[in-house]
């Protein structure tokens, strides 16, 4: 997936570069808002990604004449500030989400998913991996063709886990992704989450997907064969 | 003495003390200057008789009675009277008493008289000289003029003068009881007249000092209105008097001060949460890109684990520290939508079960409650709540969650088994960063911002969090946020 990336801090935009290539985008980066703007007229990206505050153009202006010259890539905004009025000011402008510092590239690549499949642009509501099948749009999960239950909360977590397969995530930022931010980091709710789905998956399938990482967190593991 | 606290009352009392000693001054000066006054009179006027007492008794008369005095003294009361002329031997010539019953006068007399000086000596010519009547050549001596005294029977005060003359001694009494009705009538004047003045100077202080305080009361009106969200307000001093002026004018610079450090702080907070979010997005980023290229389950991805969780920790207090700036500075941005409360609280729910499968959990949820209301801060304030429920919970406790819509309002009850919460605790749960004593030996995590976070979200909504009336073993939370309807 093509994505433009305009963001003026470097270091920043370092970690979120190799971040978003890790996760197989390719990433065009500028770090300043007239170079971002002319990027993104020349060249037809999945998904834009803007600072608010950078020098030059700013992410608004960027994002407003976009949409004036009727330009419908989706756009994402990013920023450090994150009040009520910034956020309706970016998506009465036309904006398709908003993210706030500070954010994990994960779940930033998780937003690109979201607003380019609601843009249209990305038809895999199907993901698989391995034995195991999930489709977003019907919440259904199966195992080797098997269906299996899970409840809302244990459904996002698998789909969080497979979206980015062989990749680590420790408790704390599965708790933020799926529980939201204010529950304590020394609950085992996500250790319970997970082996609950584990019990689900394993009378069908032995194989243990979801890994246990020691001391940090777990991952979904990357199939040998990848399907 | 708490009545005397009052600066009004205390003026019109001052006022009154003040001109009630003047008066009482006043008066006894002058009541004892008429007193004088009338005495004086009446000793002259006893003078006078004495002296025509002394005229010896023509044939068959008697010596002038004495009903003229009170004419002479210009009162119209009758005065009671006493005359006793001796001749020279101190023989009686003649007596008279107004008040036939009171013998006791008569001694009275004799004695004054007794006390007399002698007379003067009689001139060589033997012949009688009568006072009184002008005999050219040679002026009669006049005998030293006599001493008046006041003297007391059982029934009457007199003025008592005695005078000897070389062939006769005349002593006269006068009842001083008119003179003294006289003067008790000018002392129930005043005593009617000042009190009533006083009365008169306090209402009159009352008024003019309630009229002086006014510029009080509009500061007193002003400062009441002042909150974190009115330090805006000015007094304006155009119409005020000039001793208040200066005062007002201190007191708006003072509030425009607090207004200034006011904003100064809560920009500060929320400027200060602005400015980490960009090191922590950095520090976050990186260490998540550097525990994804290390060995896994190695020490170092533990560490750096270890370390990204202090980073979400800190970057979690920052944006709590926002929030409550923002609260504070009455900017909480809420993103409005409606929300299925039932619906989020099953959600809750399905946590709590994982969380704490041991607790007995007790619900009370009809559908489809609906409120007006920003998703994500309200999911915050439940997980707070229920949260709570579970690290202050016994082992194998209970959790009751009641909700119950009317039309105007939602009501939301968390409650948990618990051990008692100390009563020096109830009153600062809602303290920003106070832990309760179980949680500040760190046994049960938390920083102690959630609870005061989650009131500031409900006000902005326009609700009330409050800790439930105690009941022993338990401890309960109220939500109550206006219905989406209302």
């Amino acid at each position: 997936m093509n994505v433009l990336f305009v963001e003026d801090e470097a270091k920043i935009a370092n970690f979120v570069r190799a971040g978003l290539k890790e996760q197989g985008f390719v990433v065009d980066y500028c770090d300043n808002g007239d170079e971002g703007y002319l990027r993104a007229i020349d060249n037809e990206y999945d998904a834009i990604i803007l600072d608010i505050m950078v020098p030059g153009k700013d992410g608004l202006s960027i994002l407003k004449q976009l949409r004036r010259e009727g330009r419908n890539a989706p756009v994402i905004l990013l920023t450090a500030r994150n009040e009520l009025d910034d956020r309706l000011a970016g998506l009465n402008l036309g904006a398709d989400d908003y993210i706030a510092k500070p954010f994990f590239v994960e779940e930033l690549a998780a937003r690109i998913h979201a607003v380019v499949r609601r843009s249209g642009g990305d038809r895999q509501n199907l993901l698989t991996v391995g034995s195991i099948k999930l489709d977003r749009i019907t919440r259904e999960v199966t195992c080797n063709q098997r269906a299996i239950e899970l409840t809302s909360r244990e459904f996002n977590l698998l789909e969080y886990l497979m979206r980015s397969p062989g990749r680590v995530f420790t408790r704390t930022q599965i708790l933020e992704h799926i529980w939201g931010y204010d529950f304590n980091p020394n609950t085992n709710v996500v250790d319970v989450c997970i082996q609950r789905i584990r019990k689900k998956i394993e009378p069908i399938d032995e194989t243990n997907w979801i890994e246990s990482i020691r001391g940090v967190g777990y991952r979904f593991r990357k199939p040998e064969n990848p399907s | 003495m708490k009545h005397l606290r009052s600066f009004r009352l205390r003026i019109a009392l001052l006022s009154a003390a003040l001109a009630g000693t003047t008066l009482v001054g006043f008066g006894a000066i002058s009541w004892f200057q008429i007193y004088n006054a009338k005495i004086s009179r009446l000793d002259s006027e006893l003078l006078n008789q004495l002296l025509r007492a002394n005229r010896p008794p023509e044939l068959g008369k008697e010596p002038p009675r004495p009903e003229f005095l009170p004419a002479g003294l210009g009162t119209n009361t009758k005065m009671p009277f006493a005359l006793l002329v001796l001749n020279a031997e101190g023989k009686t010539v003649y007596e008279f008493n107004s008040l036939s019953a009171d013998t006791e006068v008569k001694n009275l007399l004799v004695k004054r008289l007794e006390l007399a000086p002698a007379p003067p000596d009689i001139p060589r010519q033997r012949r009688p000289v009568i006072f009184g009547t002008n005999q050219p050549g040679q002026p009669p001596p006049r005998p030293t003029p006599p001493q008046f005294f006041t003297e007391h029977t059982a029934k009457e005060t007199w003025r008592i003068g005695a005078l000897k003359f070389p062939n006769s001694q005349v002593a006269v009494a006068v009842s001083l009881q008119p003179v003294n009705q006289e003067m008790a009538s000018i002392r129930y004047i005043f005593l009617v007249l000042i009190p009533g003045a006083l009365l008169l100077v306090a209402a009159g202080a009352w008024f003019v000092s309630g009229g002086a305080l006014r510029p009080i009361h509009e500061l007193t009106d002003v400062i009441q209105r002042v909150t974190v969200q009115g330090l805006d307000q000015r007094i304006p001093t155009e119409t005020t008097d000039l001793e208040f002026v200066e005062l007002i004018q201190v007191f708006n610079q003072m509030l425009e001060r607090l207004e200034r450090s006011f904003t100064q702080a809560s920009r500060f907070s929320a400027d200060a949460a602005h400015e980490l979010k960009t090191p922590l997005t950095i520090l976050q980023g990186e260490l998540e890109r550097s525990l994804q290229q290390v060995e896994p389950g190695s020490d170092v991805q533990q560490r750096l684990s270890n370390l990204l969780d202090e980073v979400h920790r800190l970057s979690t207090i920052m944006r709590k520290l926002l929030l409550l700036s923002l609260a504070d500075a009455g900017k909480m941005g809420l993103y409005l939508v409606d929300v299925n409360m039932s619906e989020l609280l099953w959600e809750m729910i399905e946590d709590v079960e994982l969380l704490a499968p041991q607790l007995n959990l007790q619900t009370d949820i009809p559908d489809n409650l609906r409120v007006k209301g920003d998703r994500d801060l309200l999911m915050q304030v439940l997980q707070n709540l229920l949260s709570n429920a579970i690290k202050y919970n016994f082992a194998d406790g209970w959790i009751k969650i009641h909700a119950h819509q009317t039309q105007k309002t939602l009501k939301i009850t968390v409650t948990n088994s618990s051990k008692d919460i100390l009563p020096s605790d109830r009153d600062r749960l809602f303290e920003r960063f106070y832990r309760g004593d179980p949680a500040r030996t760190r046994k049960v995590e938390g920083i102690g911002l959630g609870l005061s976070l989650a009131r500031e979200i409900v006000r902005a909504h326009r609700g009330e969090l409050a800790l439930d009336s105690v009941t022993s073993g338990q401890t309960g939370f109220t939500l109550t946020l206006p219905s989406a309807s209302s």
